[in-house]
């Protein structure tokens, strides 16, 4: 501060007149030179803390937004098996379930995921979300009346996945799915949900 | 030596410290400012809610000390905390029903500066940081209910990353970021155990601290009058005026009803959490675990009713859009008249408008709480058919009652009361349907009824359908078609005992 | 004053005790949690609990409930453990849905066991099944079931299909619904809350109820009346 080298003439201008009040002490302008220089230089010191602060924060910003945007950026999905394909008979829906491709060491038993199997015919399948597509709640089957109903709003899809009655706005979600050396492979990862924006 | 009595040693140390501090000349003039002298118990409520924050607080961090953030451990912690800790139980029930009590005693004193317009200058900024106050703490009670990490937190999280997956464009970033990844697993509980503990929290002290400013800042409002009107150009000097003419000072004269309805509200919450423990920990938090029925806590039970009730079309559109209505709405209330009548008497449309807000709230509420939308999941394998219904029926007829079980319709159908609510109750069925009617209705379905078409065959169907038209009370014509002076030839129905009569003849 | 102080002081003395009472008490007081107990497999409480939920909408007692009520003796004297096991697991006709593992239903084998068992325990009267008849289904001439039929079963279910009093077995509808083995089961365990007598009990042609044969044939002539498809079912 109080090294002399670090005053610049050229900067002391707005208060140079001395006709206005100093800021500082309201000696009504009958600072001396070395007053004036000191205003300029406490305002460059000022600026240039401001300046550090910046630099400074913006560095530190990156890791803090980083972190609390990460979330925000799509994951990959990957596949993961359901076990052998046959252990799904022909015609009828069954439940199965997997650990999350995509998980932490933390999820405990959130990263556990349920889905349901309809096998259409020996080959070709169906795999449903167990989320109901209204609000996400679990929908369950029911074998005899061929349907999944949902506890918290009351929708209903028939065994297609497509949408019975209730105020689901579409069908149930379903997984991609393929045949891998005789087991049923699922592609997962994110929480189903209306994705329009993938 | 010869000076030191204890009462002038305590005056010495006081001195000492109001030296440094000015903590009395800081407090002293909050104690003694003068408030109106008709305030009466109109005035409690504000007082009751920061009472509750402060016992939120106080049990919150000992929560803190004992609860595990952790989503493979914090279950266990609860069911550690209530079951192994000594008094742990009763300090979740502590915490549990303070927090409901707050939102309630927020609520009605939200209620109370709206009646009486106590919003209008020069107040409007007390309103304001009352309804960041409002939402910070329905914020505080959703992020509490998440703490549980049991079956409802988890699909309750799921209903939130849902509504967050309607957003236009930006529906997956949103819900990403809610729920701290892709998935509602460990960084779900994280992110919301630091909302909950510091971020929300910290918020509401600030704001409780500015709102309290604010109260000192312009005085606590007199009662209303009618006729005696807001007039910002010379409301300060009058209220100043009359509250040297007839104020009287906080402390004692309005503190003594603050004190005396806090007491009882604190006994209150002491027996309520004593008698009815804390809430929770409900199922598991396995996802895998479908057999739940995830409800949300009381604050949110209305939405989750609107949510039901509201027609699928308009759905996403209100979901998204109400809420920010909502604030945008409770914010510009001193905005749009903050002068004028303040009187209830004087202002019947913002009574009715509060009225049918509180009315749609608490319907909303019990929908919520009963949803009769909702199937009885087992209703199909625990309810059986009423004895009434089985009995003198033919051997297809009880085959039928077979059917309605094993198909599921007792799920959505009640019988005897007994059943799913989501459809009509079908003890009387066969008296506004016809046999034809009913095989339709079940092979179609409508919009809230799944067509059943496909999966009953025409034994099944058959056999339902006869069943059906036994339920009607005796001595009640069955249904027939409109208009139809003798029954029109229905097909033959195989079973069928009685044959059909024209109305009324029975 | 004096009234105002006393009374405080009897206030403040209350509260303590009430406070001192309930802090001692804090192990007793309704409000905590129950530890959560799990009934164990086999137990009279578990049967209850699985059976309230997952049986009792058809398999009732007395009038109530639309299939054989397993709360009542009847039944247990006219089946086995094993048949209740396998009826379970797989189903049984059309309308008894299979539990089973193998149909990805919720209980094993070792539950659907424990089920039976428990459920005799709890409602089969100390009753073993009947040695002097079959709990399953018996081959029988559907020509002598008829005979058989006209004589024991059409007093009240109507000659030839034409329903009686107790309405029709032979509805070709009703047949669709109802296997082989139901129609035994109904023959041989009746149902008294709803007037059908047991096969060994008093009928109204038949005062010492059908013979274990007759009851083979009767069931061999409905199951020969049974539609075998859709094609044959005629409006």
């Amino acid at each position: 501060m109080s090294d002399p080298s670090e005053t610049r003439d050229g900067n002391a201008a707005p208060n140079a007149s001395g006709a206005k009040p100093c800021v500082n002490c309201g000696c009504a302008g009958k600072g001396t030179g070395s007053r004036v220089n000191g205003d300029a230089r406490r305002g460059f010191m000022f600026r240039f803390g401001a300046a550090l602060l910046g630099v400074g924060g913006a560095i530190a910003a990156v890791p803090i937004l980083g972190t609390l945007l990460a979330p925000a950026r799509r994951q990959a999905s990957a596949w993961v098996s359901l076990g052998s394909a046959d252990a799904f008979p022909a015609g009828q829906t069954r439940f199965a379930t997997f650990l999350n491709p995509i998980r932490q060491p933390t999820d405990g038993d959130a990263a556990k995921t349920a889905c349901w199997v309809r096998c259409i015919s020996p080959g070709k399948f169906q795999v449903f979300a167990v989320n109901c597509a209204h609000l996400g709640c679990p929908v369950r089957w029911f074998a005899q009346s061929r349907l999944f109903m949902c506890p918290c709003h009351g929708g209903a899809y028939y065994e297609d996945g497509s949408r019975a009655a209730g105020p689901p706005p579409r069908g149930l979600f379903e997984y991609p799915w393929k045949i891998d050396g005789g087991n049923l492979l699922i592609e997962a990862g994110h929480l189903p949900g209306l994705e329009q924006s993938t | 030596m010869n000076q030191t009595s204890p009462s002038r040693l305590i005056g010495a140390a006081v001195d000492w410290v109001e030296a440094r501090t000015g903590a009395i000349a800081f407090i002293a003039p909050l104690l003694t400012h003068h408030v109106p002298r008709n305030a009466k118990w109109w005035y409690v409520f504000g007082s009751a809610t920061l009472m509750f924050f402060t016992i939120q607080i106080v049990t919150g961090v000992c929560l803190a000390t004992l609860y595990a953030p952790s989503a493979a451990e914090a279950w266990e912690s609860l069911r550690y905390i209530d079951e192994q800790v000594p008094f742990g139980w009763m300090l979740r029930a502590l915490h549990g029903w303070s927090s409901n009590a707050m939102v309630v005693m927020m609520a009605i004193h939200m209620l109370q500066v709206f009646l009486h317009a106590s919003y209008k200058f020069p107040r409007e900024l007390n309103w304001v940081t009352g309804v960041f106050l409002l939402f910070t703490v329905l914020a505080l009670a959703f992020t509490g209910q998440v703490m549980r990490w049991d079956q409802d937190a988890y699909w309750g999280l799921g209903i939130g990353a849902s509504i967050a997956d309607r957003i236009p464009v930006f529906g997956n970033q949103v819900r990403g970021l809610l729920l701290g990844g892709p998935i509602i697993g460990g960084e779900t509980l994280s992110r919301f155990f630091a909302l909950h503990v510091f971020v929300l929290p910290g918020a509401a002290i600030g704001l409780v601290g500015l709102h309290l400013a604010l109260i000192m800042k312009n005085g606590i409002s007199e009662m209303p009058k009618p006729g005696e009107t807001v007039e910002p150009a010379t409301y300060r000097e009058r209220y100043e005026k009359r509250m040297e003419k007839d104020g009287v000072p906080f402390y004692p004269d309005a503190a003594q009803r603050d004190m005396v309805f806090c007491g009882a509200c604190l006994v209150l919450l002491v027996v309520l959490a004593a008698v009815y423990g804390p809430f929770g920990p409900g199922g598991q938090p396995d996802p895998t675990l479908i057999d739940t029925n995830p409800r949300p806590d009381y604050p949110f039970l209305w939405i989750f009713g609107a949510v039901s009730l509201l027609p699928p079309a308009s759905e996403t559109a209100v979901m998204l859009v109400a809420p920010l209505v909502g604030v945008l709405v409770l914010v510009a209330v001193p905005f749009l008249s903050n002068a004028g009548e303040r009187a209830p008497s004087r202002r019947p449309g913002m009574v009715l408008i509060a009225s049918l807000a509180v009315m749609a709230i608490a319907a909303l509420t019990w929908e919520g709480k009963t949803s009769p939308w909702s199937p009885v999941m087992d209703g199909w394998s625990a309810l059986p058919t009423p004895g009434h219904f089985i009995d003198g029926r033919t051997p297809l007829q009880v085959q039928g009652a077979n059917v309605f079980q094993f198909a599921q319709c007792r799920n959505c159908h009640s019988l005897d009361g007994l059943g799913g609510e989501r459809g009509p109750a079908l003890d009387a069925i066969a008296t506004r349907m016809t046999p034809d009617q009913l095989m339709r209705q079940i092979q179609q379905g409508d919009g809230n009824m799944p067509a059943f078409g496909r999966n009953l065959d025409s034994a099944q169907m058959t056999a339902l359908v006869s069943f059906l038209t036994t339920l009607r009370p005796d001595f009640e014509a069955p249904a027939m078609i409109p208009g139809a002076q003798l029954p029109l030839p229905v097909r033959s129905m195989p079973g069928e005992v009685t044959t059909p009569v024209a109305a009324g003849t029975r | 004053m004096s009234v105002l102080r006393v009374g405080f002081i009897v206030c403040a003395v209350v509260m303590c005790g009430a406070s001192v009472l309930s802090t001692a008490a804090c192990d007793r007081l309704p409000g905590r949690p129950a530890v959560e107990a799990v009934a164990a497999e086999g137990t009279a409480e578990w049967t209850t609990q699985v059976f309230n939920t997952s049986c009792r909408g058809c398999h009732a007692q007395g009038k109530e409930g639309s299939a054989v009520p397993l709360m009542d003796s009847e039944y247990w004297r006219a089946a086995t453990d094993a048949q209740v096991v396998r009826a379970v697991l797989e189903g049984q006709g059309v309308l008894m849905p299979a539990f089973g593992p193998a149909a990805g239903g919720p209980f094993t084998p070792s539950q659907a066991n424990a089920l039976a068992s428990g459920m005799r325990a709890l409602w089969g009267g100390g009753l073993k099944p009947s040695t002097a008849i079959s709990g399953t289904v018996q081959a029988g001439s559907a020509d002598r079931g008829k005979s058989v039929f006209e004589t024991a079963c059409a007093s009240c279910h109507g000659s030839a299909g034409s329903g009686g009093s107790a309405g029709s077995v032979t509805d070709p509808m009703y047949l669709r619904l109802i296997s082989d083995q139901g129609l035994w089961t109904a023959v041989v365990a009746g149902r008294a809350a709803l007037g059908s007598p047991a096969w060994n009990m008093p009928m109204p042609n038949r005062p010492s109820g059908l013979a274990s044969a007759e009851v083979a044939d009767v069931v061999a002539y409905l199951s020969s009346l049974r539609p075998r498809s859709a094609s044959e079912l005629k409006p």
